[in-house]
């Protein structure tokens, strides 16, 4: 086939070419890595992308840059609320849209539940991939609850188009604060259980600890953001470093790591989402009335010429849009940066000389979503 | 990372330094660079510890821009390096520099048919291998802007006529009541 | 004729040993996969099957008749008679051992003087079919699976062996009704904790279970060894996976557990069998235990562990028991 393959297998008599194929249990979505495996230490990886490429970049092109929203959504499904609040924020940033304060408290408290539902989804599926076939029930049963939360006030369970330029599109009631009351409580009382059964299991920390270790140098060559960089150290959070939305008014800690494997990385993502806990209730404490979309919103938004770009802290990593506008409404090009994009690049470098299980751990804990690598 | 510093070294090897609204337009410098000078440019930003965020190409008029994105993880730093590509539609690489590159500049080959010399393996990424030639980005002729249309006006103009008006309504009413008077 | 009438109750008996024998085999794969089944599920917060019958009990019947009916399809280049005798080569050896296990005082089918080695020689022959089973195959993920098998059981085997040499060093008897009987005032348990450790690591490894699978690793390889099959060939491997670990817990109930002694029963040389099955299920109970709380070992730390920790503490056992023995 067209991946030099043939030349692989006759150069090294003693290597073989093991297909994970784009239909496998743990590449997390439509993901082919072709690995040259000697024996069972792969030594060389070849990531093949392109089976999930849906053009959105050129269907940006082609629509009013507001009627993009829900394919923000359909990028990264797992955080698709974040993904929304970068573009809104983007527009609004270059339209000079300012939103109202209850707008911005609904969207933090939503933006967070769903880094946790991701976070909970990651859990259970790494779990998996190691070969523990009970956490993951546990971990989706806890992610039912903001399932059922979000979909009383976004009206879908996955892939959120909720967000608008200048608000949102539906209003949070008593109802949903006392159920996200409610699921805050009955999460901290499910972490305990999380760390004596899983986290502190032998089995699990032989198979982490020491297991594709990056350094913070590596992450700069790469571009690796997220809890990736958080556990080599670097206390790198697009919240803290460009605040955006009302971040800045809450108290929360940055969970890091030490020394860069799977583990730390791990680790970094379970604490985040306590520190998460903490954002929603800071937030629900301090909601306010208003509003729930700003005062004038151009039906025929039009982007001021220039160039915009708008960074968030996605699930996986550092989320940036960049927005090229000759004056109309319609964007002349739209770049969307996905952390997983450039997470996964670094696989050939960190993956080298490792067993085949250790492969598998690494790519777990990259935490990857492929439709948004493929975009 | 001394800001002041990194920008004079900027300031030798760009055409441009400028600084940005970061409020309005979510970066802090943009530079302009010969595309000779694109790889003496990213070894200066990996020395001074910004990672690679992004490389995108945007096709305008005189030439596709190839535009790269670093930031810091220490400071807040956003930094927007243009260059144009040259006659051939060529750009050197920085992959061996930046790896992160190597996969953003085979997307911006698949898209905008930009050609990285010295890139070790410039095969399709998100297309398919047939797919080599179709270059889906590229703008067709009605809508190819030239480059001035894609960028931020200059916002000099604004501030003249919101000048006038803060002493208009302390003229105004004087004079509605002196009319009125009279 | 004389000596066809003078060897006819040995036939009977032979026939009634064996129908027993698939009886056996059979009745606990159906109960061990419901089992598994819903355990399984209670571990996760589930149900598990509920639909086939009350609670689900004949939804094993029902997966076997389904399984029955299902084509075997054989891959082109895949190697046709060996693809099709490899399930067969799994399957066939379990009812041997069932012969030689003694269920209680009077119930078994033939006390041979060297009842254990009868047992762990056929045991070996379940590697041999995976072996054929994933290189007929013509797959690349077989063969992984295959790599993987044939290292962990050939290692597993050693510790398993020698737990059990020190049991027979004390004994002085490869007979397993021997075994059974030197156990009466205490269970070898008590006098050989390390030995039962060690030898239920390794029938966890020998059949493949977690935190051991990694032959069939799911996750990893797409069902390793037993990718290209389907249907009934599937479900004989699966068969003689659920006897297997019949067969090794059944060992670990003689050698550990005093058999079929417990509290007696009226009939106990039949009765017995009760005390046998219960032991031995709560073994099986715990297998699926672990299988479903643990994750799954990497294959280095796998060998590591064998080679490097159970191999010398069996052997250093099995070097205090011959002391032991010599002295006392």
């Amino acid at each position: 086939m067209s991946m030099d393959v043939k030349a692989l297998e006759d150069d090294r008599h003693h290597r073989y070419v093991l297909n994970m194929g784009p239909q496998h249990p743990s590449t997390h979505g439509v993901l082919r890595v072709l690995l040259e495996l000697e024996g069972e230490y792969a030594m060389n990886l070849l990531p093949v992308l392109g089976y999930g490429h849906r053009c959105h970049e050129k269907i940006a092109e082609f629509k009013p840059a507001k009627s993009f929203m829900p394919n923000t959504a359909r990028m990264d499904y797992l955080g698709a609320l974040i993904y929304n609040h970068g573009f809104a924020q983007l527009l609004e940033k270059a339209a000079g849209i300012e939103v109202p304060e209850r707008v911005e408290y609904i969207r933090v408290i939503t933006s967070e539940l769903n880094r946790i539902q991701s976070h909970l989804l990651w859990y259970g599926a790494y779990l998996l991939d190691l070969g523990a076939f009970t956490p993951i029930m546990y971990s989706f049963d806890d992610r039912e609850h903001i399932l059922d939360i979000l979909e009383d006030v976004t009206g879908s369970r996955l892939t959120y188009c909720y967000f608008r330029v200048g608000g949102v599109s539906k209003d949070i009631d008593e109802k949903f604060v006392t159920g996200t009351r409610a699921f805050i409580k009955r999460l901290r009382s499910r972490f305990p259980m999380y760390e004596d059964l899983v986290n502190g299991n032998i089995i699990l920390q032989k198979r982490l600890i020491d297991v594709g270790e990056l350094t913070p140098h590596i992450c700069a060559r790469y571009g690796i953001t997220g809890p990736l960089l958080r556990g080599t150290g670097v206390a790198y959070d697009m919240r803290r470093a460009e605040p955006y939305s009302i971040y800045s008014k809450f108290d929360f800690e940055i969970p890091t790591g030490t020394k860069g494997d799977c583990m730390a990385s791990f680790m970094v993502r379970f604490h985040e989402m306590e520190q998460s806990l903490r954002i929603i209730e800071q937030a629900l404490d301090g909601l306010p009335e208003g509003p729930i979309m700003a005062a004038k919103v151009p039906k025929k938004l039009k982007i001021p010429a220039g160039d915009y770009n708008s960074s968030v802290e996605a699930p996986r990593g550092e989320l940036s849009y960049y927005l090229v506008s000759d004056g109309s409404d319609v964007p002349y090009r739209l770049k969307v940066r996905t952390p997983s994009y450039s997470n996964l690049s670094v696989i050939p470098e960190m993956c080298q000389g490792m067993l085949l299980s250790d492969v598998v751990s690494a790519m777990g804990a990259l935490d990857l979503v492929i439709p948004e690598i493929d975009r | 990372m001394d800001i002041n510093q990194v920008k004079k070294q900027w300031q030798e090897l760009s055409t441009a330094v400028e600084d940005v609204e970061y409020a309005v337009s979510g970066h802090d410098y943009n530079v302009c660079l010969e595309c000779d000078k694109v790889r003496d440019f990213a070894t200066l930003m990996l020395d001074e510890g910004f990672y690679l965020v992004d490389l995108m190409a945007v096709h305008v008029t005189p030439a596709i821009e190839v535009v790269y994105q670093f930031a810091h993880f220490e400071t807040r730093c956003r930094v927007l390096a243009r260059a144009f590509v040259d006659d051939k539609v060529e750009m050197p690489t920085i992959s061996d520099i930046y790896q992160g590159a190597n996969w953003h500049e085979r997307e911006t080959r698949d898209f905008h048919g930009v050609v990285f010399i010295g890139h070790p393996y410039l095969k399709p990424l998100i297309l398919p291998e047939e797919d080599v030639d179709l270059k889906p980005l590229l703008k067709a002729e009605a809508k190819l802007k030239d480059v001035d249309a894609v960028r931020r006006k200059p916002p000099e103009p604004a501030p003249a006529p919101k000048a006038k008006p803060a002493p208009k309504p302390e003229v105004k009413p004087a004079a509605v009541k002196s009319q009125e008077q009279s | 004729m004389e000596t066809f009438y003078s060897i006819l109750p040995e036939l009977i008996r032979i026939v009634v040993c064996a129908v027993c024998g698939a009886v056996i085999v059979f009745g606990n794969a159906l109960v061990m996969g419901y089992a598994e089944r819903k355990l399984a599920g209670h571990i996760m917060l589930r149900p598990g099957p509920m639909e086939v019958g009350p609670h689900g009990i004949y939804q094993l019947v029902i997966d076997g008749l389904k399984l029955m009916g299902k084509q075997l399809v054989v891959p082109a280049k895949a190697d046709p008679l060996l693809f099709r005798f490899a399930p067969l080569l799994a399957f066939a050896p379990v009812f041997v051992p069932l012969l030689v296990l003694p269920f209680s005082e009077k119930i078994q089918g033939f006390d041979l003087d060297i009842g254990l080695l009868v047992i762990l020689a056929l045991a070996s022959i379940n590697l041999l079919a995976i072996l054929i089973g994933g290189w007929a195959s013509n797959n690349k993920y077989s063969l992984f699976g295959v790599f993987r098998a044939v290292s962990q059981n050939v290692a597993y085997e050693i510790p398993m062996l020698l737990s059990l040499l020190a049991v027979v060093f004390m004994t002085n008897s490869f007979s397993l009704k021997a075994v059974v009987a030197a156990q009466s005032p205490v269970w070898f348990i008590v006098i050989q904790p390390l030995a039962f450790l060690i030898y239920l690591v390794s029938i966890v490894a020998e059949t493949n279970r977690a935190p051991f699978d990694l032959p069939e690793a799911e996750s990893e390889l797409t069902a390793g060894f037993h990718t290209e099959y389907s249907g009934m060939s599937f479900s004989l491997f699966v068969l003689a996976e659920y006897a297997n670990m019949f067969i090794v817990s059944s060992v670990a109930t003689v050698f550990f557990l005093g058999g079929s002694s417990g509290i007696p029963l009226p009939y106990f040389e039949y009765s017995g069998i009760i005390w046998f099955m219960l032991k031995v299920y709560s073994l099986m109970f715990f297998l699926v235990w672990i299988r479903w709380t643990y994750p799954r070992t990497r294959f280095d730390q796998l060998m590591n562990f064998c080679w490097k920790y159970l191999i010398p503490f069996a052997l250093v056992n099995l070097l205090i028991t011959v002391v032991m023995v010599k002295l006392l």
